[in-house]
């Protein structure tokens, strides 16, 4: 987790280097952000997590009425309506964020009682009532924002898979949400003017058009080649910090194509000790799975670190190319109001829940619990 | 457990499943550079950035009144891109005809015909960058924009534009060589030259980026640096007596058909310099500025000189005023060398002030050779404590530097001390002249001449200069005493007495130098080269101004200072008199009052009223928020002036403050010229306007 922390500040902190005339603006935005982060991080590490057992179910009540209004009315960024500006205070923020953290909450708390006695194997009373759930949030993020409804459909998956949920079932579900989408992008030159579907049609026909060697949509495959040009020209060991050349022409080279702008300054290298941080991070909360006694405590932890590192691979196969181009931001490194404020939220709950388990076992992993606190 | 294991075999198999992604991208990113390093290389230097630097606004130079005299005007070169994609033959071959019709109707400059003719021909060779206009006014730019074709369009009109900014001085040639001609890539003179770094302003840059299809487009991201504005320069010109002193000082020159003039007016305590005027006879006989003759021609003073000599003579103790001085008959021979003076006959037996008052050669070199022959290290070390050997160190580039040997200098000679002490075998500029008078008007403190007062950045003063002193006191208080009334005694008994007048006091010295010719020396009977000069100091019991005039080689036969350069300085001293209030206290306030209802501007109808109220004056109308005022016999009109959103409002007639308001809230560009009351608005009032648009404000 520390050293999870030293990569969030460390390439955080050159994030902001990417913004040229504005440094010092941007370096006091970021840096106050981080602060803010961090600040969130610690209390919520002290909050005990059995407390989001009930806080779960307010949550998703809450977040589904405020999916819909932001769809309806949300701030127009991008030609995606995904912000909400809140009243008063006058900060906007993405309800999907809100919506993604309530529903991993839910359906913790959701499989770790329905567990106890093999329930979730049952289809009508035990897979169906949260099928539901995740149908109606994805479903409301889905059209004004593919990639965040994908991924969160996916991390339910894997959280019902990990629930001893039926293979079969999800399977099967799992067939059905991607025929839906097939059928989606296909019938989207007809009903384009439907929010973002163009957007996202289009990326995709650009991603299997430049790999045939096309151009079909000049925009996006330029962001593609620059990121690219940006990985090439970085090499093994990078071109040293605040080196990068290809910021200039990333378009937001601090949030969707920080990646590649890593791999430009600190090559494959620096590339590597990203991904192995993210694979630390997983590893961690599988070990928190394995002494947990608490099936919440358990589910908590490897859902909230499993959506995070699930969304930090998105993000860096679309830098490198091996996905289409989504508007992911990578977890704790990119600038991006909100959504850190979430991850920072998550980390909390997450290092609560392994402070929680270290307790449990006194005899063992002392020094940890010291660094983690 | 059966169940825990069950469940972390589950997430050990995801966990793969991410190791694996995980792989799959670094792979990826070895793929990339190693099988496609080349490709992307290559892509990088195709797909290529370029710097563009934008030219920060020079800033404008100011009189000091705040009268603009040196701004930049944007102007545009069009050029007509013939081949342009949208442009078919279709659309050209229709609207060519009302093209013609209309460039030809805005510019004036060749017929229709020969518009038509010469944009067929352009477009049958392929010309892509045809020249339109090179020098289009904003105005002229926003009419291009609506005719056919160019209405189209960038891409489907073809019109290239390219805005460049001109120098433009709205006062045309006054004082232009102090100002300066900026030009780009020149060597610049005079204030343009000088405080070229300040008006500069720092440039900025902008980095723009190869897109598909070759256009460029700015790099998003915050790489642009933003250009910063030049400072504006405010200098101590003042307008009215530049005006007086160029014309005056044209006015002689054309009179005596003289070579050419300088006329020079400083602030006697802050050293401001008012007025400098430089004129040159040009070969049709008119006369332009072109050389800054007072700072940069050094010559020989002739009697304006003398005052340092006498002065030096004083100070040591060696004359008084009233000491007698034997002239005989006007002549005196030195080592072989006859001097004379001007009056035929002498003037026999004479005071030290007689001496100085009829500027006798005879009397003055008398004094000195008498005085210093012994000693003329003594003479000249004075000479050099008066800071007479030492450039003034002016912000110009060119400044003359003064030559003053001293005796273990090999020219030195016998010759030296009598001719030098009459202003001869020394060279000094007329504003160093200048200077020294005005550091005796000033009561000893010699200041340095001051061209600019502050610079400005936005309204903002960003630095102000101070008055600098070369010589806090050259002499004693009692020699400066003495100096005073040998300089006033010139005009009221001496060799100018046609300056005197009866509302002022004038104090000055005349001198009358005849030049040394290059190929034939003081000669004799050959051309005899003349420099008329007059310098002094109004009003004589409390100096404000002083003031040189020195008029080069007067060839009308008349070459007296008094009567060549005299005139000038009169000319400027009673204008600056009657004009400021500071010096003569002209009653003006009848004229104030001979008109019951005060002129009223257009503007800000609260305000108005205001105003009016408290002057008691009556208005009568409607009344919108913003008003336009008609003076009536005894009360003041009100007309709506109404404000519709995307037109523009017609700011005629208000002050500056109001029309600023108005157009800068509706987003415009505002550019002003002169002072005073709008008189007249580059876009006029009810045309559509876009946020960012330029407007430019006449003010009289």
């Amino acid at each position: 987790m520390v050293s999870l922390l030293a990569v969030y500040s460390s390439t955080g902190t050159l994030a902001y280097k990417y913004q040229g005339g504005n440094i010092v603006y941007y370096l006091f935005k970021h840096g106050s952000t981080l602060i803010f982060g961090l600040i969130i991080t610690f209390i919520v590490h002290l909050i005990p997590y059995r407390l989001y057992f009930g806080v779960s179910q307010i949550l998703i009540f809450i977040s589904v009425p405020l999916l819909a209004l932001t769809l309806l009315m949300g701030t127009n960024l991008n030609e995606a309506s995904r912000w909400i500006t809140i009243p008063g205070i006058g900060m906007s923020f993405q309800t999907s964020d809100l919506a993604k953290f309530a529903l991993i909450l839910y359906i913790a708390r959701y499989l770790s009682f329905k567990n106890k006695n093999d329930l979730i194997k049952d289809f009508r009373y035990g897979f169906q009532p949260i099928l539901i759930w995740i149908i109606i949030i994805c479903g409301l993020i889905f059209p004004a924002n593919f990639s965040t409804s994908a991924i969160l459909f996916i991390t339910s998956m894997s959280l019902l898979l990990f629930g001893r949920a039926k293979i079969f079932h999800l399977l099967s579900v799992l067939g059905v949400g991607i025929a839906f989408v097939i059928i989606i992008i296909l019938a989207a030159p007809h009903i384009s003017d439907w929010g973002r579907i163009g957007t996202m049609a289009s990326r995709i026909e650009s991603f299997v058009g430049s790999n045939k060697g096309k151009e079909e949509n000049p925009v996006d495959n330029f962001q593609v080649d620059q990121a690219k040009i940006a990985i090439v020209t970085g090499g093994f060991f990078g071109k040293g910090p605040g080196n990068s050349s290809q910021r200039n022409f990333l378009p937001h080279p601090y949030s969707d194509f920080i990646y590649a702008i890593i791999i430009e300054e600190y090559g494959v290298f620096g590339a590597i000790m990203i991904i192995l941080a993210y694979l630390v991070l997983l590893y961690r909360a599988f070990l928190i799975v394995s002494y947990s006694k608490s099936m919440f405590a358990a589910y908590l932890a490897i859902g909230l670190s499993f959506s995070l590192v699930f969304q930090a691979l998105i993000n860096m196969g679309v830098a490198v190319n091996i996905l289409p181009v989504t508007g992911q931001t990578l977890p704790l490194v990119s600038m991006g109001g909100t959504s850190i404020f979430f991850t920072s939220a998550a980390l909390g709950i997450i290092i609560n829940v392994s402070k929680d388990n270290s307790k449990e076992k006194k005899s063992k992993d002392k020094e940890e619990d010291v660094i983690e606190a | 457990m059966n169940t825990r294991n069950q469940i972390l075999n589950r997430i050990k198999f995801a966990y793969l499943g991410i190791v694996i992604f995980s792989l799959a991208i670094v792979l990826r990113i070895l793929f990339l550079q190693f099988f496609e390093k080349q490709q992307w290389y290559d892509k990088q230097n195709q797909i290529s950035e370029r710097e563009i630097t934008i030219e920060a606004n020079r800033g404008d130079i100011y009189a000091d009144d705040n009268r603009l005299l040196a701004s930049s005007v944007p102007f545009y070169e069009l050029r007509m891109d013939l081949k342009t994609d949208g442009l078919t033959e279709k659309i050209f071959d229709e609207n060519i005809d009302s093209l013609a019709y209309y460039l030809s109707d805005l510019f004036k400059d060749k017929t229709k015909t020969q518009y038509k003719d010469d944009l067929i021909k352009a477009r049958l060779k392929g010309n892509r960058y045809k020249l339109i206009r090179r020098k289009a006014t904003f105005i002229q730019l926003k009419a291009l924009k609506t005719f056919p074709i160019f209405n189209r369009g960038k891409y489907k009109g073809g019109l290239i534009i390219r805005q460049e900014n001109i120098r433009i001085q709205p006062f045309g040639n006054l004082a232009s060589r102090t100002i300066g001609r900026y030009k780009k890539g020149r060597n610049i003179v005079g204030v343009e030259g000088a405080y070229d770094a300040e008006l500069r302003g720092t440039k900025g840059i902008q980095l723009m980026q190869k897109l598909s299809g070759g256009i460029w487009m700015p790099v998003r991201g915050g790489t642009t640096i933003e250009a910063i504005d030049g400072n504006d320069v405010i200098t101590t010109i003042n307008v009215n007596i530049q005006d007086v002193a160029e014309s005056a000082l044209f006015k002689q020159l054309i009179k005596h058909d003289a070579h050419h003039g300088t006329a020079v007016v400083m602030e006697v305590k802050t050293g401001e310099i008012k007025a400098i005027a430089n004129l040159k006879r040009t070969i049709n006989g008119n006369y332009k500025e072109y050389y800054n003759y007072a700072i940069g021609e050094s010559a020989e003073p002739g009697s304006t000189f003398k005052l340092a000599s006498l002065i030096i003579a004083l100070e040591d103790g060696n004359i008084k005023l009233s000491d007698t001085v034997d002239t005989k008959n006007g002549e005196i021979e030195y080592y072989g060398q006859s001097m004379k003076d001007s009056h035929d006959g002498g003037y026999g037996k004479i005071t030290v002030q007689e001496v100085f008052e009829k500027s006798s050669n005879v009397g003055v070199s008398k004094i000195i050779t008498d005085n210093y022959k012994s000693n003329p290290s003594r003479f000249v070390d004075r000479l050099y404590q008066m800071n007479l050997n030492e450039k003034l160190g002016v912000e110009f580039r060119g400044e003359g530097a003064p030559k003053i040997i001293d005796p273990t200098d090999t020219l030195w000679s016998g010759l030296t001390l009598p001719w030098m002490s009459i202003g001869y075998s020394v060279q000094i500029t007329p504003l160093q002249t200048l200077a020294f008078y005005n550091a005796i008007a000033n009561n000893g403190r010699m200041v340095k001449p001051k061209f600019v007062k502050e610079l400005r950045y936005r309204g903002e003063t960003v630095k102000r200069f101070d008055t600098e002193i070369l010589n806090p006191s050259i002499c004693s208080k009692q020699t400066i005493e003495s100096a005073k009334e040998m300089l006033l005694g010139v005009v009221e008994r001496g060799t100018a007495t046609n300056l005197k007048n009866k509302n002022y006091k004038i104090a000055g010295k005349t001198g009358t130098t005849q030049l040394a010719n290059k190929s034939s020396g003081y000669g004799q009977n050959s051309t005899r080269t003349y420099q008329a000069s007059f310098v002094g100091y109004f009003p004589a019991d409390d100096p404000q101004y002083t003031c040189i005039i020195v008029v080069n080689n007067p060839s009308s036969g008349v070459y007296y200072g008094n009567l060549v350069a005299g005139p000038v300085f009169k000319e400027i001293a009673d204008k600056i008199y009657a004009s400021s209030f500071n010096i003569g206290k002209i009653d003006n306030t009848e004229n104030l009052l001979a008109d019951a209802i005060p002129y009223s501007r257009s503007g800000y109808k609260d305000d108005i009223t205001y105003v009016l109220n408290d002057l008691n004056i009556s208005k009568i109308g409607t009344s919108s928020k913003w008003i336009n005022t008609q003076k009536l016999d005894t009360v003041v009109k009100y007309f709506n002036n109404r404000m519709v959103k995307g037109i523009t409002p017609n700011v005629r007639g208000m002050g500056l403050r109001d029309a600023i308001f108005l157009l800068e809230n509706r987003g415009f560009e505002v550019t002003i010229i002169g002072k005073g009351v709008v008189k007249y608005q580059s876009v006029s009032a009810g045309e559509k306007y876009n946020k960012g648009d330029k407007i430019i404000l006449k003010l009289i």
